[in-house]
């Protein structure tokens, strides 16, 4: 519960006026999204569902199913292979997409709204009003045009995952995992007990972003780990190269096949109690009840440890998931309709008995009855005032992929190349076309 | 002269009857117009958008690049020149041990060794299986967690880097490849070794030719086309190569190869022109040597 309040004490504070701002306006717009709900009657809408396999085709049914039983409009879904979608994401918005889907706020979301194949749902995010906290809106605004083109819903948090009975074992307080020499003296003694002290996955060349990210915001603080990702800052400054120190510290305590292995390989570690500390979102959890209810109880995640006190802890990578309406749909009004369902009270009760697990924005979300670990994942994602999205979703698709991935890569491989890796990293954004 | 080529051509048309000419024209017309809209239309625009930048999205945002990003390619990017090395490797290792391994296998078992039904069905196997299918096979043996892995007593933490190791895993890849290759060479020349005239293999042996000789002077001449089809089929599948090291890493980063930078910069998030700077080199790296060598062989048979 206390956890539950900070999480709305923190935004609350930080973005107050906006909030009573929000609030003012939806008074106002509240009889506009009734309207548009009203007029999508009688025409389908078509809804994707972006993987999750029987489970995101349940949440997904519960959900559209209670928006039928309100406004009497027909949803048919179907499911798509999440990575199938995102890699043809452009082609099927061009063509005859559904008109709406779950998606992902930042670049994703921005980049596309920029070429014209998502529709804006400011008006519906004006109508959810203040349920909607000021920091998610913000951060599910286009800076370009400072509209939005996704309802914000769910998110999770990247934390440095450990198993509590493992840490006690070695003479170490849990709960007091909290600054850099804490993380290095763990990682010294698990290595010690011939256990992978720090584990790391990074075969398809994205899971080593997360201990980037969180490295340059603690290092160097958010801004300018924003700024680096968008070309503001450069990867050959002695800000980057310091980032890449830290980083070069932890190489010695990753288990040696750290390319062989993707994230799953080290949820298997952490699982098999054979690694110490893992940096990771919080999406696996309930592998660890499905192993056992011991094993679920003994999983804990803290916010990366302190480095730069001048930053703390306070920058956090928490993806914002969301729900978007394509423009090229052939029922845009009931599309947004339909996403506004998704973003409120009644959308996310429905997602909830559907068997949805996702901790959601909403302050219309009821998480009272959360587990320990749940409850820990809301302290995680509440002790930070920044949110990032994953370098993926904060930088540009050409440059994250295909030149940052292979880059820490390489690094990893070779931390004594780091100067040159580095002058080749932004020798490559500068070659990137303007936007 | 002039008159002396267009006098016998002439006369070849006119011993063509009317269906003939429509036919003749239709079976030649369609696969062309076919093969000019399928495949010669995107290859041109392909090498056009190569000198822009462009999102894929809005025709209106194209602009253009010159040559940037080949540039860009050839200068700022280490991981062309690991991709180039692997295919060259790949290549170098299909032309002088898989494929002569798959010619000599044909040869042996064209032979009547003992056993030859046994080996042609065991070497023939893997070829009905898709490289795709191939890559997750061996990706469940050498994976961390795999079979092989726990022969050797390896769990999780202590699985030797295999997939990941750059010092090895070229020559596991190329081994795993050469597994399907060696068997679909094999099959393709020993099909062609049946239609030679034993007669002619039994002439020499009376002449006192050595079994090399035989082979040497004898079957490889007459099994000329087939050659000429198995070079460029090596020469194809080298630099074409894609999916088994997509399916084995799922991601073009970590055993880079031309193909996979094509669709990593060409299809998905990350598209940019550069994809098609890199189709582009890799379609003159593919047919400028088939070119070169077809015309040497042709020129040789019209002599």
């Amino acid at each position: 519960m206390s956890e539950e309040k900070n999480v709305v004490s923190r935004r609350t504070v930080l973005k107050g006026a906006a909030i009573g701002g929000a609030g003012l306006a939806a008074g106002g717009v509240l009889s506009a999204g009734t309207a548009s709900s009203a007029r999508a009657a009688g025409a389908d809408i078509h809804w994707t569902t972006r993987g999750g396999g029987a489970s995101g085709d349940a949440i997904a049914k519960s959900v559209n199913d209670a928006f039928t039983a309100k406004t009497g409009t027909k949803v048919i879904a179907q499911q798509v292979n999440s990575d199938d979608f995102q890699n043809n994401f452009v082609q099927i918005m061009q063509g005859s997409p559904d008109d709406a889907f779950g998606w992902m706020a930042g670049w994703r979301t921005n980049a596309r709204a920029d070429a014209g194949l998502l529709a804006d749902v400011s008006a519906q995010i004006k109508a959810l009003g203040s349920s909607l906290p000021a920091s998610a809106v913000q951060a599910a605004t286009n800076p370009k045009d400072k509209k939005q083109y996704i309802i914000p819903t769910t998110y999770y948090p990247w934390g440095l995952h450990y198993r509590k009975s493992m840490v006690k074992k070695i003479g170490m307080n849990p709960e007091k995992i909290q600054h850099w020499d804490d993380l290095i003296k763990m990682m010294t003694l698990t290595k010690k007990n011939g256990l992978v002290a720090y584990a790391m996955g990074d075969k398809q060349g994205w899971e080593a972003m997360g201990t980037f990210d969180i490295l340059n915001a603690r290092v160097n603080g958010y801004q300018y780990h924003i700024d680096l990702l968008n070309g503001r800052a450069k990867w050959t400054d002695a800000k980057t190269k310091e980032t890449f120190k830290y980083f070069a510290q932890l190489i010695p305590f990753m288990n040696p096949n750290f390319m062989d292995i993707d994230w799953d390989g080290c949820r298997d570690l952490l699982l098999q109690k054979m690694c110490g500390a893992m940096m990771m979102g919080s999406w696996f959890a309930n592998d660890f009840k499905a192993k056992s209810q011991a094993d679920y109880n003994d999983l804990w995640v803290v916010p990366f440890p302190e480095i730069n006190k001048a930053h703390g802890i306070d920058t956090i990578d928490a993806p914002l998931d969301g729900i978007s309406v394509a423009k090229n749909g052939k029922n845009v009004e009931g599309g947004k309709a339909l996403a506004q369902f998704w973003g409120s009270k009644e959308g996310i009760n429905a997602a909830i008995a559907g068997g949805d697990t996702s901790i959601y924005v909403s302050k219309d979300f009821d998480t009272s009855g959360y587990d320990a670990f749940g409850k820990q994942k809301l302290a995680v994602l509440g002790s930070a005032k920044n949110i990032m999205f994953f370098a993926d979703r904060d930088s540009r698709g050409d440059f994250a992929g295909p030149i940052l991935g292979p880059a820490l890569q390489n690094f990893m491989k070779n931390p004594k190349n780091v100067n040159k890796i580095l002058e080749n990293t932004q020798a490559q954004w500068e070659a990137l076309p303007k936007q | 002269m002039k008159t002396a080529v267009t006098v016998p051509k002439n006369r070849n048309r006119r011993s063509l009857s009317k269906t003939d000419r429509f036919t003749l024209s239709a079976f030649v017309g369609i696969p062309s117009l076919l093969q000019i809209i399928l495949l010669w239309v995107p290859a041109v625009v392909t090498v056009i958008l190569s000198f822009t930048y462009w999102n894929g999205i809005n025709i209106k945002d194209i602009h253009w690049a010159g040559i940037q990003n080949y540039k860009n390619i050839f200068f700022n990017n280490p991981i062309f020149y690991q991709a180039l090395k692997n295919n060259g490797i790949w290549l170098a290792f299909f032309l002088f041990i898989a494929t002569p391994l798959g010619v000599l296998l044909a040869y042996q078992i064209d032979r009547g060794i003992k056993g030859h039904a046994f080996f042609e069905s065991i070497y023939y196997l893997p070829v009905v299986l898709s490289l795709a299918v191939i890559g997750i096979i061996w990706n469940f043996m050498f994976q961390p967690g795999g079979f092989v892995q726990g022969i050797m007593g390896r769990d999780l933490a202590h699985a030797l880097s295999i997939w990941g190791n750059p010092s090895i895993n070229t020559w596991v890849i190329l081994g795993v490849a050469s597994w399907r290759h060696i068997g679909y060479i094999m099959l393709l020349y020993l099909s062609g070794l049946k239609s030679v005239d034993p007669a002619l293999k039994e002439a020499a042996a009376i002449d006192g030719a050595t079994e090399w000789q035989i082979f040497r002077k004898i079957i490889l001449p007459t099994m000329q086309p087939v050659n000429i089809i198995i070079l460029v089929i090596t020469l194809i599948e080298s630099l074409r190569a894609f999916d088994l090291v997509y399916i084995i890493y799922g991601s073009p980063t970590v055993f880079p190869l031309l193909n996979l930078l094509v669709f990593q910069n060409f299809a998905g998030q990350g598209i940019s022109m550069k994809g098609a700077a890199y189709a582009v080199i890799l379609l003159l790296l593919c047919i400028i040597p088939i070119i070169t060598y077809l015309r040497v062989v042709f020129k040789e048979d019209l002599k």
